[in-house]
C-alpha cells in the first residue's frame, strides 16, 4: 500500500455527486455568502447546511445625539453614516445581529421575561434569515440544489422560513433525494446543559431517525443528515462543564468528555448508511469510521469569518471526502 | 438560560458561556514552559556565564518574549483552530510555510524530549538515590543513584518512562493522563518551586555549607566544600564580577521559559476562550512566571550563591563527592535543609514536573500530526484515534520513536547541548511574527471584524504588536546565534546552525511533495486553505 494510500476509484462507474457540507454558522452572514459560494468555488452540485444557521447575540444599536452608540467587545463608540453601516457589517461579521433601538427600547426587553426575551429574538433573527434566504434565491443556480435545516439553538420560526424558501429546499424530519442518493435529516440534539430551543430525549431522538430510515429504504446510498453526533465517536469531544457552565479542567488541562447522543450511535450502528454528517460540537471535527458509515463532522469556527466544510464526492455506494475551510 | 452582559443581549443557546477559565490557561501556559528546568539549567551551566546576572538574564528574556505572548493571544482569538502556528502561518503566509514552521517545530520539540528523559534519570532518581546516601542511608543507595547517571542507564530510564508516558495513553487514554497530571501538577509546584523558596529564604549559606560537608562525608569525601573550591580554581575558576556581556548571553537559557509560554493556543480548537482570557494567561503566565523566578533566584543566591554555584560547574564532581555528576538545585535545597524529607520533596517534585511534561508533548505534537492529516499534507493514518482509549495511538507511537532516538542520543553522545533545540523551536515563532505583521495586510477582512481593528500611530494593531514580536524574538535568535553556551552559536556550532534551517527546509519540499502526490490522488491540497468568496 502506497504511503499515502491511493483513492480507489470505486462506485462501479456510477456517476459521481459532489456535496458540500457545512454547520454551525451560528448567524455569521460572512458564512452563509460563502456557503452559497461554495457550489460554484468548488463544483459541488449538493449544498446541505446542518443546522444552527442563526446567531446568539443582538448588538443594540442606540439612538443617540444624530447617531447610534455600541458597546462592541468592551468598546464602546458613538457612530453615524458611513461608520455606522461599518459597525454593522463588523457585527454580522462576527456571527451577531445588529439592532438599531431607542433607549427606551434597550429598557423594555432588558425587562423581558426569559421566554418573552426567546421570542423578540426570534423576530430579530428571522428577519435577518429572511434576507439570507432572499440572497439565496439570487445567487444559487439552477443546477444547484441547496438543502438547509435548523440545529438545535435555532428558534421555530426557522422551519417556516425554510418552507417558504424558494431555492433553498427544507429537508428536517423527512427524506430526500439527490442523484440516485437519498438522505435523511433530524435538526434536534440530545439534552444539553444550556436547554436550547431543539432538543429531545434520546428515546425521542432514537424514533424519530428510525422512522426516517425505515421510509429511506436502501442504507448502502443513504446519507444521514443529523445535526448532533454519535456519543463516543471522536467527533463529539467536548469540555466537561461543572453547575456554573464553566470548563472543568483537570490540571493544567479542559477535562474533554463526549457530549454526543446514544440514538444517533445506535441508528448509525444499526442502519449503517454509507456516510453520516454532523455537527453541534464545534471543537470536536474529524471524520470517523462506525461500521461501514463514513461519519464526519467538519466543526466550526463561525466567529473566524472562515467556514469549515467538507467536500464529499458520492460515487454509487463509495464515497471520499475532503475537509476545507472556505 | 439567558445571560446578559452591558451592550448586548444573549439568547439562550449551545456554547454560549463554555468557555475555559482564564486561571486555568494561565497555569497551563506556566506550567508547561518549564520554570523548574530551566531554572536547573543556569545553575548547572552557571559556569558558562561568570559574572552573569540571573535576575537580570530572565527579565530580558521575559521583556523579549513578551510582544511574542501579546501576538500570539491575539492570533488565537482570530484563528482558534487546533495546530496553533500552523493555523496562523498556513493562513496569513502560505500552508507550506505554515507546515514547514509546525513540522520543524515538532521536531525539534522531539530532541527536547531526550533532555527531559536523561535529566529525569540523572536528576531524578540518579538524584534521589545520591541524597538517600548523602543522608546517611547506606552505600547501596549511591551505587543505585550513580547508575542512573551511566550511559545506559540515561537511556534505559529515558526509554522505560517514555514508554510509560505513551502507555498512559494507549491502555488509560486522555482520560486517564488527565487524572494523573491533576495530582502530579500540585506535587511539581510544591516540590520544584514553593519547598525551594521557603528553603532558601529560612535557610543561611554557612548553614548550607555545613550541611554540605556532612553529606559528602556520607558519600566518602570529608571537607567537601574546601575541594570544592581547590577543584574549581585549579580548573580555572575565579570570583567574577557582574558581566552584562555574560548576563546578556544567559538570556538563551532563560529563553526556554519566556519563547514558549504560550502554549494554550495548541488547545484553542477545543476550548473556547474569551478575548481577555487570552490576553490575560499568555502576557500573563509570562509575569506570573517573572513572579515566580523573582522569588526562586533571590532564595536561592541566599542559601547557594553565585560563587558556590560557579564551583560546582568548573570542579571535577569526583573530588567533592559527587563522582556521577554535580548536582542539580533540588538536590541542593534537599542538602540546605539537612532533611532527607525535604530533600526527597524537592527531587520528587522536579521529577514529577519533567514527567508530567512528556505526555503533554507528545499529546501536543500529536495534536500537530492531526492538523495535518486533517489537511491531506500527511496520511490520514497519522490522525487514527484508537476508539476505545480515545488516544491518535499512531500520531503518538510516530512521536515516541522519535523521542527514544532523541533519548539515545543525548545518552550515548554530545552532539547537542541541553538548549541545543532552542534555536529550531524560536525559528517557527520568528515565522508567526511576520506572519501576524502581515495579516492585517494579507486578510484585511478577517483583522477588521475582530477586537483587533484597531491602529496605533496609523499602523494596525497587529502589525505593531508583530513588529516587537519580531524584535523579541528576533533577538532571541540573535542571542542563540551569539551564545557558545547555546550549543547553536555561529562562531562554534554552525553545523547545528544549519541543520535548523535544514529541517526547515526538507519540511517546505515535504509539503510541496506531498501535495504533488495528493494532486495524482484527484485531491487538490490546496482547498484546504482556500478561502471562498463572501460577496
Amino acid at each position: 500500500m502506497a504511503l499515502f494510500g491511493k483513492k480507489k476509484g470505486g462506485g462501479g462507474g456510477a456517476p459521481a455527486t459532489r456535496l458540500y457540507y457545512a454547520s454551525d454558522i451560528h448567524g455569521s452572514e460572512v458564512l452563509w455568502r460563502k456557503f452559497l459560494n461554495a457550489g460554484g468555488a468548488y463544483e459541488a452540485g449538493v449544498l446541505v447546511m446542518g443546522g444552527d444557521v442563526t446567531g446568539k447575540v443582538v448588538v443594540p444599536l442606540v439612538e443617540a445625539d444624530g447617531g447610534f452608540e455600541v458597546d462592541l467587545f468592551g468598546q464602546k463608540s458613538h457612530v453615524s453614516g458611513e461608520a455606522l453601516e461599518e459597525m454593522e457589517q463588523k457585527i454580522r461579521s462576527n456571527g451577531m445581529y445588529p439592532h438599531r433601538m431607542t433607549r427606551a427600547d434597550v429598557a423594555r426587553v432588558a425587562a423581558l421575561s426569559e421566554e418573552q426575551r426567546e421570542e423578540w429574538f426570534a423576530e430579530v433573527m428571522r428577519q435577518t434569515f429572511d434576507g439570507w434566504l432572499a440572497l439565496a434565491d439570487e445567487r444559487l443556480t439552477a443546477e444547484t440544489r441547496c438543502f438547509v435545516m435548523p440545529g438545535n439553538d435555532d428558534p421555530h420560526g426557522v422551519d417556516e422560513s425554510i418552507e417558504q424558501a424558494g431555492k433553498v429546499e427544507a429537508c428536517d424530519g423527512r427524506v430526500v433525494r439527490f442523484g440516485d442518493h437519498t438522505m435523511i435529516s433530524v435538526g434536534y440534539a440530545n439534552r444539553t446543559p444550556f436547554d436550547s430551543p431543539r432538543e429531545l430525549s434520546e428515546e425521542e431522538l432514537y424514533a424519530r431517525i428510525c422512522a426516517l430510515a425505515e421510509e429511506a429504504g436502501e442504507m448502502t446510498r443513504c446519507i444521514f443528515n443529523l445535526h448532533v453526533p454519535p456519543y463516543d465517536s471522536q467527533l463529539d469531544t467536548a469540555p466537561a462543564l461543572d453547575d456554573n457552565l464553566a470548563v472543568v479542567m483537570s490540571g493544567s488541562a479542559p477535562k474533554l468528555i463526549p457530549v454526543g447522543s446514544t440514538a444517533v450511535r445506535e441508528a448509525i450502528e444499526r442502519y449503517q448508511p454509507l456516510l453520516s454528517l454532523h455537527g453541534h460540537v464545534h471543537e470536536s471535527p474529524g471524520a470517523t469510521r462506525i461500521g461501514r458509515t463514513l461519519a464526519i463532522n467538519p466543526g466550526s469556527d463561525y466567529h473566524t469569518g472562515r467556514i469549515n466544510g467538507c467536500l464529499i464526492t458520492l460515487a454509487g455506494d463509495t464515497v471520499r471526502h475532503q475537509f476545507v475551510t472556505g | 438560560m439567558s445571560t446578559e452582559a452591558p451592550g448586548l443581549f444573549t439568547r439562550r443557546a449551545t456554547g454560549l458561556v463554555r468557555e475555559g477559565r482564564t486561571r486555568d490557561a494561565l497555569f497551563y501556559n506556566l506550567l508547561w514552559s518549564s520554570v523548574g528546568l530551566t531554572f536547573a539549567f543556569f545553575w548547572l551551566f552557571a559556569a558558562f556565564y561568570p559574572g552573569a546576572s540571573a535576575l537580570l538574564a530572565f527579565l530580558i528574556a521575559a521583556a523579549l518574549g513578551l510582544p511574542g505572548a501579546f501576538l500570539y493571544a491575539m492570533l488565537t482569538q482570530l484563528m482558534p483552530r487546533t495546530g496553533g502556528d500552523y493555523v496562523f502561518n498556513s493562513r496569513a503566509l502560505h500552508p507550506s510555510v505554515g507546515f514547514a514552521g509546525n513540522f520543524s517545530y515538532s521536531f525539534w520539540l522531539a530532541v527536547v524530549i531526550g533532555v527531559y528523559t536523561t535529566y529525569i534519570a540523572s536528576y531524578g532518581f540518579g538524584a534521589f538515590g545520591r541524597m538517600m546516601a548523602g543522608f546517611g542511608a547506606g552505600d547501596g543507595w549511591l551505587d543505585f543513584g550513580d547508575w542512573f547517571s551511566t550511559r545506559p542507564g540515561l537511556f534505559i530510564t529515558g526509554t522505560v518512562v517514555l514508554l510509560a508516558s505513551a502507555a498512559i495513553f494507549a491502555f488509560g487514554g486522555v482520560r486517564l493522563f488527565f487524572k494523573i497530571q491533576a495530582g502530579a501538577f500540585a506535587l511539581y509546584l510544591l516540590g520544584a518551586i514553593i519547598v525551594p523558596v521557603f528553603v532558601g529564604l529560612l535557610t543561611s549559606h554557612s548553614t548550607f555549607v555545613a550541611n554540605f560537608n556532612e553529606y559528602a562525608a556520607n558519600l566518602g569525601v570529608q571537607d567537601a566544600s574546601a575541594k570544592l573550591a581547590a577543584s574549581a580554581t585549579e580548573l580555572g575558576f575565579a570570583p567574577a564580577d557582574f558581566s552584562f556581556e555574560s548576563t546578556l548571553r544567559a538570556v538563551s537559557i532563560f529563553w526556554f521559559i519566556f519563547g514558549f509560554i504560550f502554549s494554550s493556543n495548541y488547545f484553542a480548537g477545543e476550548i473556547r476562550l474569551a478575548k481577555r482570557t487570552h490576553i490575560y494567561s499568555m502576557p500573563g503566565a509570562v509575569l506570573l512566571a517573572v513572579l515566580v523566578l523573582l522569588c526562586l533566584v533571590p532564595s536561592y543566591t541566599h542559601v547557594i550563591g553565585y560563587d558556590f554555584s560557579y564551583m560546582l560547574g568548573y570542579a571535577d564532581p569526583a573530588a567533592y563527592g559527587f563522582s556521577a555528576g554535580a548536582p542539580a538545585y533540588p538536590e541542593l535545597i534537599g542538602i540546605a535543609s539537612g532533611s532527607p524529607v525535604i530533600g526527597a520533596i524537592a527531587i520528587i517534585g522536579f521529577t514529577i514536573g519533567l514527567l508530567t511534561w512528556l505526555p503533554q508533548t507528545l499529546m501536543l505534537v500529536s495534536r500537530n500530526m492531526f492538523a495535518w492529516s486533517f489537511d491531506h499534507v500527511m496520511p490520514a493514518k497519522l490522525s487514527y484515534v484508537d476508539p476505545r482509549s480515545r488516544s491518535p495511538l499512531i500520531a503518538i507511537g510516530v512521536m515516541l520513536v522519535l523521542s527514544i532516538a532523541s533519548t539515545a542520543i543525548y545518552a550515548f553522545t554530545d552532539w547537542f547541548s541541553s538548549i541545543t533545540a532552542l534555536l529550531g523551536l524560536t525559528l517557527p515563532l520568528l515565522v508567526t511574527a511576520i506572519a501576524g505583521t502581515l495579516l492585517p495586510y494579507r486578510h484585511p477582512d478577517l483583522v477588521e471584524a475582530s477586537p483587533y481593528s484597531g491602529k496605533v500611530l496609523g499602523i494596525p494593531l497587529l502589525t505593531a504588536v508583530g513588529s516587537l514580536a519580531i524584535l523579541g524574538f528576533g533577538g532571541a535568535v540573535a542571542i542563540l546565534l551569539w551564545d557558545p553556551g547555546s550549543g547553536t552559536s555561529l562562531s562554534d556550532n554552525s553545523g547545528k546552525v544549519f541543520l535548523v534551517i535544514g529541517v526547515y527546509l526538507a519540511a517546505m519540499a515535504i509539503w510541496w511533495i506531498s501535495r504533488a502526490i495528493r494532486r495524482g490522488q484527484g485531491v487538490d491540497v490546496d482547498l484546504a486553505y482556500r478561502e471562498l468568496p463572501a460577496a
